[in-house]
């Protein structure tokens, strides 16, 4: 493995063309993912043509280099203006943005930059040692039943964050999944709710959908507190966290670095449901559980370290299957393709080099984050001190962009920003928008699975419990949703919303 | 009626038209698929009803406490419960007005193009937002729209809508053409 690893870095670091890429994603991904508005997903989209003109192992490296520092640089987007630059980071606003309202956004961000950096470095490292064993046990024991059953589990964990009861925390998962199924069905490929309108036929792309969700909905809230006259600047805060006080994490770090390599080493699942899955088991194991949500620094490390830690398990099924884990790893199959290749096994035979270059790509922008991130958190913090009303046409616009450039249809605009009306109103009345979008991501992947899963199992549901992992995961998913449901009916008998 | 209020009322309705049109929407495509015993609809239908279930238990919950947070829940802002007093019809008008300005603007993409409705977007939105300087707007105006052009058309080239109605059309065209000369200058 070292010897495969150090000639991945001489490739990288021998060539300034190369090395020039290799910078150009690192600090575009960073950029792309830190600007409230446009994301990682639309830098790689505008990038995606060019790559033709690249080596198949530069255009794979540039999108394995901006999938890593994009995950991180939507974080500081989430933290201070309460706007996930990707789904990913949606689980880093809930307390990131009540501690830059406190004043704490660079010890939130500081925590961010650290975590994002341990979690890459932790999972591109296992990545790089165990990609093979791990596609092989993946083969084995994974497949849509369990895919179906890690769906339904996230998806009770994210609805039991963000509601204002059980309830809406469920409405808002459902919503999602309704959105989901608009498009054509995945199996028959039969034209559902497209209302007459033919570009519909192909689905609500979900980029303009959650830029609306977070971003635009996002406005319409600060709007609203200026025209009340209730809008409070957010303050600078500059103090980074304290050694000790990371190291008094580093329990929830090792678990969400586990918790992520989990996810992402799932075809379809991705960063987004890791870092949901890594912000709920932080949740479930504390001590102080109704601190989460006010500022608390673990759900920071948690989320941040989580999706990180997927980023690198991600690339285990795209390369060694051929099956991308999100939008990103989906685009980098098109890059793949662009050149003639496929990804899956034989890609480990055929082109080893390409594979050691993107490995070692990964492992050095993961270390980037760390000195990069720290020099640029300061720059970035200075943000919060553009007066709102010139910051909000800039993110509007830009969301427009990002919204636009992936299909090329003013229709993803409009949606853009009926999603952002439709957040504002759901947001004032107490319903999940991360619950929502993680239901929009996930719908189509769970009807496939599931309906995959049920032809596998002849329609024969017990089957399902007849397979370990996939019992596992129902049945903490049915833990979840009834312990949130007798939490609802037994504050019901005691009358106590608090 | 207990903790009911109009708005939970209008909250539930529209979640209840939510499922009624999904569902009857569904029997357009109830078509069966061969290889799959469920069909197009199986899938729809079960979230749907799911939703319906989701929405008795909220208005239970509603009817027994409100609008108050439940117990033990994580991941709740403080600031989103709006207080906002929309009575009064000055800010109504505000909020209506930031609402509607994006979707026009985004309605306007297609005939008036990206290039020409855009500064008259970023002035709106300043002015909206509270802003009477008229330096300031007009500086910031510019200001955006040339990073905006800088980064998405001469950087990065990127495809942005470009109208379809003269002379709006025309308009577009003139700045990609500048937008052509400026790059085979260098």
């Amino acid at each position: 493995m070292l010897e495969n690893f150090l000639a991945g870095s001489f490739a990288l670091f021998s060539d300034p063309f190369t090395i020039g890429i290799f910078v150009f994603g690192v600090l575009g991904g960073m950029l792309f993912g830190a600007i409230p508005g446009v994301s990682m997903l639309t830098l790689a989209a505008i990038l995606l043509p060019f790559t033709a003109s690249l080596t198949p192992a530069q255009g794979v490296m540039l999108f394995a280099v901006i999938y890593c520092t994009g995950t991180y640089g939507g974080a500081i987007t989430a933290i201070l203006f309460n706007i996930p630059g990707a789904p990913e980071n949606a689980p880093t606003a809930f307390d990131g943005y009540p501690m830059t309202k406190q004043g704490k956004s660079g010890k939130a961000v500081g925590a961010a930059v650290l975590c994002s950096a341990i979690g890459g470095v932790a999972s591109a490292l296992v990545m790089m040692a165990a990609t093979e064993p791990l596609a092989n046990w993946a083969i084995r024991n994974i497949g849509p039943p369990e895919i179906f059953a890690l769906v339904f589990f996230g998806l009770a964990v994210a609805s039991s964050v963000g509601g204002r009861s059980i309830w809406k925390g469920w409405m808002s998962v459902l919503l999602g999944l309704i959105i989901a199924t608009i498009g054509q069905d995945p199996v028959g490929g039969i034209n559902r709710y497209n209302f007459g309108f033919t570009d519909l036929a192909a689905g609500i792309a979900f980029v303009p959908a959650i830029l609306g969700f977070f971003a635009v909905s996002e406005i319409f809230v600060q709007a609203e507190k200026k025209a009340t006259g209730k809008f409070d600047a957010p303050e600078v805060g500059m103090s980074f966290p304290s050694v000790i006080e990371l190291w008094a994490h580093k329990i929830a770090v090792v678990r969400s670095i586990l918790v992520g390599f989990f996810c992402g080493i799932l075809p379809g699942i991705g960063a987004t449901l890791a870092a949901f899955m890594g912000y709920g088991e932080a949740v479930r194991w504390s001590r102080n559980k109704e601190e989460f949500g006010k500022g608390k620094l673990e759900g920071v490390i948690s989320s941040e370290t989580a999706n990180n830690a997927a980023t690198g398990a991600a690339m285990i099924p795209l390369l060694a299957l051929g099956l991308p884990g999100g939008a990103l790893t989906a685009m980098m199959v098109a890059v793949f393709q662009m050149h003639d290749l496929e990804p899956g096994p034989l890609v480990f035979y055929n082109s080893p080099d390409l594979i050691w270059v993107v490995f070692a790509a990964m492992f050095y922008a993961n270390l980037s984050i760390l000195v990069i991130g720290l020099l640029e958190t300061k720059t970035i913090l200075y943000l919060l001190k553009v007066p709102f009303q010139f910051l909000a046409p800039m993110i509007l616009l830009l969301a427009s962009i990002g919204s636009y450039i992936g299909r090329g249809l003013v229709l993803d605009v409009i949606v853009m920003f009926g999603a952002g009306i439709l957040g504002f109103l759901l947001r004032r009345s107490g319903y999940s928008i991360p619950g929502i979008v993680l239901g929009i991501i996930l719908g189509k992947i769970g009807e496939q699975n599931f309906a995959q899963g049920m032809q596998m199992v002849h329609y024969d549901l017990f089957t399902y419990f007849s397979r370990p992992i996939c019992a596992l995961l129902i049945a903490a998913g049915a833990m979840t949703l009834l312990a949130g449901i007798y939490k609802a009916v037994a504050s019901s008998r005691n009358g106590a919303g608090n | 009626m207990g903790s009911l209020t109009r708005a939970h009322l209008v909250e539930t309705a529209a979640w209840l038209a939510i499922f009624v049109i999904f569902f009857a929407f569904s029997f357009e495509f109830n078509q069966p698929i061969e290889i799959y015993k469920f069909g197009a609809t199986g899938w729809p239908r079960m979230v749907l009803v799911m939703l319906l279930l989701a929405t008795i238990g909220n208005l239970v919950y509603l009817k027994n406490h409100g609008s108050a947070v439940q117990k033990g829940r994580v991941g709740i802002a403080d600031d989103e419960e709006s207080d906002a007093d929309y009575s009064d019809l000055r800010t109504l008008g505000k909020v209506l007005g930031v609402l509607a300005t994006p979707l026009i603007f985004a309605m306007l993409l297609k005939p008036v193009g990206f290039y020409f409705a855009t500064p008259f977007f970023i002035a709106a939105v300043i002015l909206l937002f509270g802003e009477r300087r008229v330096k300031w707007v007009l500086g910031i105006t510019v200001i955006i729209y040339f990073i905006l052009l800088g980064l998405f058309m001469v950087v990065l080239n990127a495809p942005l809508p470009q109208g379809n109605m003269s002379p709006f059309y025309d308009y577009s065209a003139l700045i990609l053409t500048l937008n052509n000369d400026l790059q085979q200058m260098w």
